[in-house]
C-alpha cells in the first residue's frame, strides 16, 4: 500500500513542479508536455499497482518491479535521446548564425571602406 | 587553364572566377609569409577566416591584402571553411580552392590541382601528399577508408578544390554537421555522385604548431572514433558504383 502511495505522490510532486515551471517561464510548455506524460504514469501506477504486475505475468516476467525499471529507463533513454537530437539542431543553428554574422561583418567593413573612400573623394 | 610565361595565374585564366580559402586560427606567425607565397604565384582574391583567433592573426592577414571574416566563437576548421563556402557561394564563385594556413601547402600546386576541376573532368580534387602521414595518421587513414569505402588516397588533406555543384552541397545545413573536413565530408560529396580525384601534391612541414586535430592522444582517440562511426553509418549512402574516385 505504502508504494502505491508514494508513487502517486511522486507523479503528482512531478506534475506541480512542471506546472510551476512553465507559469515562471522556466520550462518551455512543449518540453512540459513529456514531462506530464511521465508524471501521469507515475500517478497511474501508484493507483493501480497490479498492472505492472499482470503485464510482468503475461510477459513472463517473473519479478515485475525490474519490468517497471527497465520501462523507466526505456523511457529515459529516448528523453536524453531527443534531448541529443535537439541540441544538435541547436547547435547547427548556432554555427550557422556565427558564420552568418562573419560573412555579414566581412561585407559591412567592405562597405564601409567604399563609403569612406567616395566620401574622400567628393570632399574638397 | 595555363600558367603564363611567369609560372603567374591570372585570376581571368581561372574562368569565370575561384578564390582562395583559408581557415586560420592563431597563425599570426606565419600566415603572412604563406600569403605572400601565394601572392608571388597567382592573383587570386584570398579569404582567410579567422577562427575567433587570440593573436593578431586579423591584422596581419589584412595587412597583405586578404580579405578577413572573423568568427565572434571558434567553429573549428570545417567550420571557418563552411563559412568561406557560404560566402563564396553568395558572391557567385565557381571555384573555391581550400588551403590550410600553416605553410603546409605549397602555392606552386595550385595549378595542379586546379585544372581537373576548371575543365571540367572532375567536380573536387584533393592535393595529396601521403608521404607526410605519421605511422598513427596512416593507421587512422587505413581505419577510416576500410570503414567508410572511400577510394581517395589523402582523406585528411585540407588542400582541395571544389566546383560549383560541391560548394552548393558543402554550403548546406547537413553539412553544417560535420565536425572535419575529411570522411564526412567526401562521403556527402559522393552520395551525391560528384567526382573526386586525388592529385599527388608536394607539402612542407607545419611552420607553426602541431596539427589542430591530432594533438593530444586523447584527441585522437576521439577523432579517430567519431571518424568510424560516421564512416559506417553513412557508408550505405555511397552508391554501389564508385566509379567517381580515383587518382
Amino acid at each position: 500500500m505504502m508504494i502505491s502511495i508514494t508513487t502517486a505522490a511522486i507523479g503528482l510532486l512531478i506534475a506541480t513542479i512542471i506546472t510551476v515551471l512553465i507559469r515562471r517561464d522556466a520550462l518551455h510548455a512543449k518540453h512540459g508536455f513529456g514531462w506530464f506524460a511521465v508524471a501521469l504514469g507515475f500517478a497511474f501506477l501508484g493507483i493501480s499497482p497490479s498492472v505492472i504486475d499482470e503485464l510482468a505475468s503475461k510477459l513472463g516476467i517473473g519479478y515485475p518491479p525490474a519490468l517497471a525499471f527497465t520501462l523507466a529507463l526505456a523511457v529515459i533513454v529516448v528523453k536524453i535521446l531527443t534531448m541529443d537530437m535537439e541540441r544538435s539542431r541547436i547547435e547547427v543553428r548556432g554555427e550557422r548564425l556565427i558564420q552568418r554574422i562573419g560573412i555579414l561583418e566581412t561585407e559591412l567593413t567592405a562597405l564601409t571602406t567604399r563609403v569612406t573612400a567616395l566620401e574622400s573623394e567628393d570632399s574638397p | 587553364m595555363r600558367e603564363t610565361d611567369r609560372g603567374t595565374l591570372t585570376t581571368s585564366q581561372v574562368a569565370p572566377s575561384a578564390v582562395i580559402l583559408m581557415p586560420a586560427f592563431n597563425e599570426a606567425d606565419v600566415i603572412a609569409d604563406v600569403l605572400m607565397n601565394i601572392r608571388a604565384v597567382c592573383d587570386l582574391r584570398v579569404i582567410v577566416i579567422d577562427d575567433a583567433s587570440t593573436d593578431t592573426t586579423i591584422a596581419e592577414a589584412t595587412m597583405c591584402g586578404a580579405t578577413v571574416i572573423p568568427l565572434a566563437a571558434r567553429l573549428g576548421a570545417w567550420g571557418a571553411t563552411q563559412t568561406g563556402l557560404r560566402y563564396a557561394l553568395k558572391h557567385g564563385y565557381e571555384y573555391v580552392i581550400t588551403m590550410d594556413a600553416d605553410g603546409q601547402h605549397e602555392a606552386s600546386s595550385l595549378p595542379l590541382v586546379l585544372r581537373p576541376v576548371t575543365e571540367g573532368n572532375v567536380d573536387v580534387t584533393i592535393g595529396a601528399c601521403i608521404e607526410r602521414g605519421s605511422l598513427l595518421r596512416r593507421i587512422a587513414w587505413v581505419m577510416m577508408k576500410r570503414t567508410s569505402g572511400l577510394r581517395v588516397q589523402d582523406i585528411t588533406s585540407g588542400f582541395r578544390v571544389y566546383n560549383r555543384k560541391a560548394i552548393l552541397e558543402l554550403a548546406s545545413w547537413r553539412a553544417t554537421l560535420l565536425d572535419y573536413q575529411d570522411v564526412g565530408i567526401l562521403l556527402l560529396l559522393q552520395a551525391k555522385g560528384l567526382k573526386i580525384l586525388d592529385v599527388q601534391v608536394d607539402m612542407q612541414a607545419r611552420r607553426n604548431g602541431g596539427s589542430r586535430i591530432f594533438y593530444s592522444w586523447f584527441a585522437i582517440i576521439f577523432y579517430i572514433f567519431l571518424t568510424l562511426i560516421l564512416g559506417a553509418s553513412k557508408r550505405r549512402m555511397t552508391p554501389k558504383n564508385t566509379d567517381n574516385m580515383g587518382s
